[in-house]
């Protein structure tokens, strides 16, 4: 196959530029690969090839044998081939567009104005581009009326123009064939069997797949206008898979979270249970707003300094030795935080007498990549965790044995080992408890100092999934006034304890981290920002079980 | 009187012929299969090749073509699968053969699975065609008694199956894929092409689709000297005698065997017997509903695919269908279209829509709310279906549409017109 000079992979033509393709390829994936715009509907990289909307019409003025095609062809269905010519923007296709575009809004209920997609809704966009603005149907439209398919997502099937990619997910990615085509003709349309409602636990992508408002999320639906939205890149902290997501947001409150395509954690989908995670980020009455301090018994509002004075007072008091020290944190904290509060354990009390909860987890096996999405292990962190050493389980002997001893000082991050009471009731007898969280949880209530810090929506940190991928979040929404990033309390803490280390962003930390750790070395925080990266020294047991999956 | 030649009618016009096995043995059935086992199935895709015959479902295919595209070598088995699915309006010449001589179709399936080593056909037989269905399961049970289908049929030792799997009554389960996917229990939905069936057809294996009457012919053509008689029976490209289903305001309609070299005219005037009351010709659909309609007259024109071609229309599954000059043209262009609309899958844009719309607007006219701008938006409509669907559907309800506006545009006007 002769390959053109700068390419790897063969070419073709589309409106003068050269574009590669993987052999097989159809114009339409290579042709967006590249970042041309083709419109479509029914077209969806991860799930079979139909051809049915007509939208994605091209122009093949030679099929690479000289000839041209017949007619307008699928971008969506035709392969590409060595040397093919493609236009997309000659007048033969603006007109071929036009008329499936006229042919869809025919029987269209053009409700924008009340419909929860407009602003993110191609049918809407292509009739703008494409639309005339004057309709010719003089007959009353198809109404075929909306159904109650379950709890998720709402169904206003008016609007449906059938490109069945509901359809073929539920029959291609989840396997659980629940959703499907009724009738024929002009009054096809989409139903779940026999009037029950949805089962799987991915519903939420039926609505990010359905091109036009027919599928909705009843969680967002008439909150706010899509086109208000600001996104930021993060990861679902929902469980250790680490699922891309956009967090989307308006006057800093959260209205949901939407996959991000990563072809290497969860290609274009992301689970129910995942989605509804926003809802903890606004979240105000049990968060804790500001440091707070143990004066004759009660927690009561202090200032920073006042905290850390504090904390650095008694620590001077106390003189503990290492065994008299312990640090407990959950796996929901990032890396930078974990390896920053195992530092402090280090640099000032020469300890490392950290632990975290590390039960064992379960994976679903299944044919169907998407149920192996969901994971039993609801932390995003875990692998972090084992990378930077920290010992862990409630059961083992070694925390145990830590917690025997007359215990001094105590750093409690998070909420680690909520349930379990023996270990809170020995802790509860140390000398000195602080608590570094977002949330009031029965830690802060024995704490003797609280610091009050941020969810991982207001602040900058990376987590390492399941295949220990290390992903970062961006910041996307403001914190409260009187919080401030874990990873600066604990820069802070110790440096008022002595052993200063100046960091001036979480990213900075984890540069740190790429030099003194060697899970993490050869790692640059530019490098994972935007679809992460996997560890170059992997922990070999990561505490996974194997099992069938549920469907 | 113009004579008939009889090929695939030569038993069905023996009054005294009763379509047994025995009967369709001594009329010197079967001859040709035992032919066909002594040669290579090469030989025999090479000798349809050689007879010219081209396939009688519509799109007038060459069928020895089909075969030879048929993949070879993917460690995957072929299938055959005779489309009897016949629901063209017009069309009733595959119900003929399978009511009143099943054998001599059987025969023929089964030579095109040894020709393309397929040893499992199925029959598709549209849903209501209930007396055909039985025939054929009585016919298939008759073979199976007498061991010409089974294990090792007349010593051939090629191990051949035949089941016969009636459809549901979609229209749209006469186009090949989705025949497949109806066969295969899934809705009757078409499917993307390429790739073909040659290549991933039935179960995603090799398949080819053929046509009732198309396989009804190979007993003749693989019969002595069958592929020069067979050439013969008409001009070039066209070879063959073919079943013209006659039907509408004629005399005497019904199913005809004609040769390829025949006059339209001969056909409604002669065969049909003339225009009944006496009435005079207005126009002729030529090929089911879908073809592009004739008016009187364009209908000086040999019968066979390539000269109806070139007057912009086509033969399509031979299905004349005439109508006097009393006839209603818009009514008819309603009711065609209603079935289109009826029998659409749905699945893409222009048809779905397209279907439905030019639907409303012709019934527009019969209710007298007709217009000059609404004719040509009709016209625009189904232009606009045309060439732009995934199978032929779209195409098939756009180019009545499209030809009708064209040839009686007054018979539209007559609606709206303001005396």
């Amino acid at each position: 196959m002769p390959l053109f000079k700068g390419f790897n992979m063969p070419v073709f033509d589309i409106d003068g530029e050269l574009v590669e393709y993987e052999p097989g390829e159809k114009i339409l994936s290579a042709a967006l690969r590249c970042g041309k715009i083709i419109p479509h509907y029914c077209y969806h990289p991860g799930m079979s090839i139909v051809a049915t909307c007509r939208m994605c019409l091209v122009d093949v003025v030679d099929m690479g044998n000289g000839r041209p095609a017949p007619k307008l062809q699928t971008a969506c269905s035709m392969d590409a081939t060595e040397g093919m010519k493609v236009e997309t923007l000659n007048p033969k296709v603006e007109e071929g567009r036009k008329l499936v575009n006229e042919f869809l809004l025919v029987n269209h209920p053009l409700d924008c104005p009340i419909c929860d997609q407009s602003g993110e809704c191609t049918l809407q966009d292509y009739a703008f581009e494409y639309g005339s603005g004057k309709s010719e149907m003089d007959y009353s439209k198809r109404v075929s009326g909306w159904r109650d398919i379950g709890s998720f997502v709402a169904l206003e099937r008016n609007r449906c123009i059938q490109c069945s990619r509901c359809d073929r997910f539920t029959r291609e990615i989840t396997g659980t064939n629940e959703f499907g085509m009724f009738n024929r003709g002009h009054e096809l349309t989409v139903d779940t069997y026999a009037d029950r409602p949805m089962t799987n636990k991915f519903q939420g992508n039926m609505a990010d797949i359905c091109p036009v408002g027919a599928i909705t999320e009843k969680e967002f639906r008439f909150k706010r206008r899509a086109w208000k939205l600001k996104k930021n890149r993060s990861i679902c902290t929902g469980c250790s898979t680490g699922c891309n997501v956009t967090i989307e947001h308006d006057r800093n409150e959260i209205f949901r979270l939407k996959p991000h395509e990563n072809q290497s954690v969860n290609k274009w989908w992301l689970c129910d249970e995942g989605r509804l995670t926003y809802r903890i980020m606004n979240e105000r009455k049990t968060r804790i707003h500001q440091p707070l301090g143990r004066v004759e018994g009660k927690l009561e509002g202090i200032s920073w300094e006042e905290a850390y004075s504090a904390i650095a007072e008694r620590v001077g008091d106390l003189s503990a030795l290492p065994e008299e020290v312990l640090a407990l944190t959950d796996t929901h904290a990032s890396n930078e935080e974990l390896f920053l509060l195992q530092k402090l354990l280090k640099d000032i009390f020469s300890s490392d007498n950290i632990f975290c909860p590390l039960p064992t987890w379960e994976q679903s096996e299944s044919e169907f990549f998407i149920n192996t999405l969901i994971t039993t292990d609801n932390t995003p962190n875990r692998a972090g965790a084992l990378a930077l050493k920290i010992k862990g389980d409630a059961k083992s002997t070694k925390l145990k044995k830590a917690i025997e001893n007359e215990l001094k000082v105590v750093f409690v991050l998070g909420n680690p080992f909520e349930a379990e009471v023996e270990v809170q009731e020995k802790i509860k007898r140390a000398q000195l408890v602080v608590h570094l969280g977002t949330f009031h949880n029965s830690w802060s209530e024995i704490a003797d100092v609280v610091l009050s810090g941020q969810y991982y929506s207001e602040k900058e940190g990376t987590f390492t999934n399941k295949d220990q991928r290390v992903q970062a979040t961006e910041i996307a929404v403001k914190a409260l006034r009187r919080t401030r990033p874990e990873w600066q309390i604990l820069m802070d803490l110790s440096a008022s304890l002595g052993h200063g280390n100046s960091y001036s962003s979480s990213a900075d930390v984890f540069n740190a981290m790429t030099e003194q750790v060697k899970s993490f070395a050869d790692l640059s925080y530019a490098e994972i920002r935007l679809f992460g990266k996997e560890l170059n020294h992997k922990t070999k047991d990561s505490g996974m079980k194997v099992v069938k999956a549920h469907t | 009187m113009a004579e008939e030649t009889l090929v695939l009618f030569k038993n069905i016009r023996n009054p005294k012929y009763d379509k047994s096995l025995s009967a369709y043995k001594k009329s010197g059935g079967f001859k040709s299969l035992k032919k066909v086992f002594g040669m290579k199935p090469d030989e025999v895709v090479q000798e349809v090749k050689e007879s010219g015959i081209r396939g009688r479902g519509g799109a007038g295919f060459p069928t020895g073509l089909k075969w030879s595209f048929m993949a070879k070598g993917t460690g995957k088995p072929s299938y055959l699968v005779a489309n009897a699915d016949e629901s063209e309006p017009g069309t009733c010449k595959d119900r003929e053969l399978m009511l009143k001589d099943p054998h001599m179709f059987l025969e023929g399936l089964m030579i095109g699975c040894y020709a393309i080593g397929c040893h499992h056909g199925y029959v598709y037989v549209r849903g209501e065609y209930f007396p055909s269905i039985k025939s054929l399961n009585e016919a298939v049970d008759e073979l199976y008694a007498d061991g010409l289908l089974g294990l090792d049929p007349m010593g051939s030792g090629f191990n051949l199956d035949i089941t016969i799997h009636t459809g549901a009554g979609a229209y749209i389960c006469g186009e090949e894929s989705a025949l497949l996917d109806s066969l295969e229990g899934k809705r009757g939905h078409p499917r993307v092409k390429p790739p073909f069936p040659a290549v991933s057809g039935f179960n995603g294996c090799p398949t080819s689709v053929n046509n009732v009457e198309t396989l009804a012919c190979m007993p003749f053509i693989l019969g002595d000297n069958g592929v020069e008689d067979f050439k013969n029976f008409g001009p070039q490209n066209n070879s063959g005698t073919h079943l013209v289903s006659l039907s509408g305001h004629v005399n005497r309609p019904g199913v005809y065997e004609l040769r390829m070299d025949v006059n339209m005219k001969d056909i409604i005037y002669e065969f049909g017997g003339g225009i009944r009351n006496g009435k005079k010709l207005k126009g002729v659909i030529p090929g089911g509903s879908s073809s592009p309609v004739m008016t009187a007259d364009e209908v000086d024109v040999l019968y066979n695919f390539d000269d109806l071609a070139k007057k912009g229309t086509m033969m399509g599954s031979s299905a004349m269908m005439v109508f006097d000059e009393d006839t209603d043209v818009v009514k008819l262009l309603h009711r065609i279209t209603r079935f289109y609309a009826h029998e659409s899958c749905g699945q893409c844009t222009p048809c779905r829509e397209g279907t439905h719309w030019s639907r409303q607007i012709i019934r527009d006219f019969l209710n007298g709310n007709g217009s000059e701008e609404k004719l040509l938006r009709l016209n625009r409509v189904g232009g606009n279906m045309m060439g732009t669907t995934l199978c032929a559907l779209g195409d098939a309800a756009a180019m009545p549409i499209q030809s009708f506006v064209k040839k009686f545009p007054e018979e539209f006007r007559k609606y709206y017109a303001t005396v």
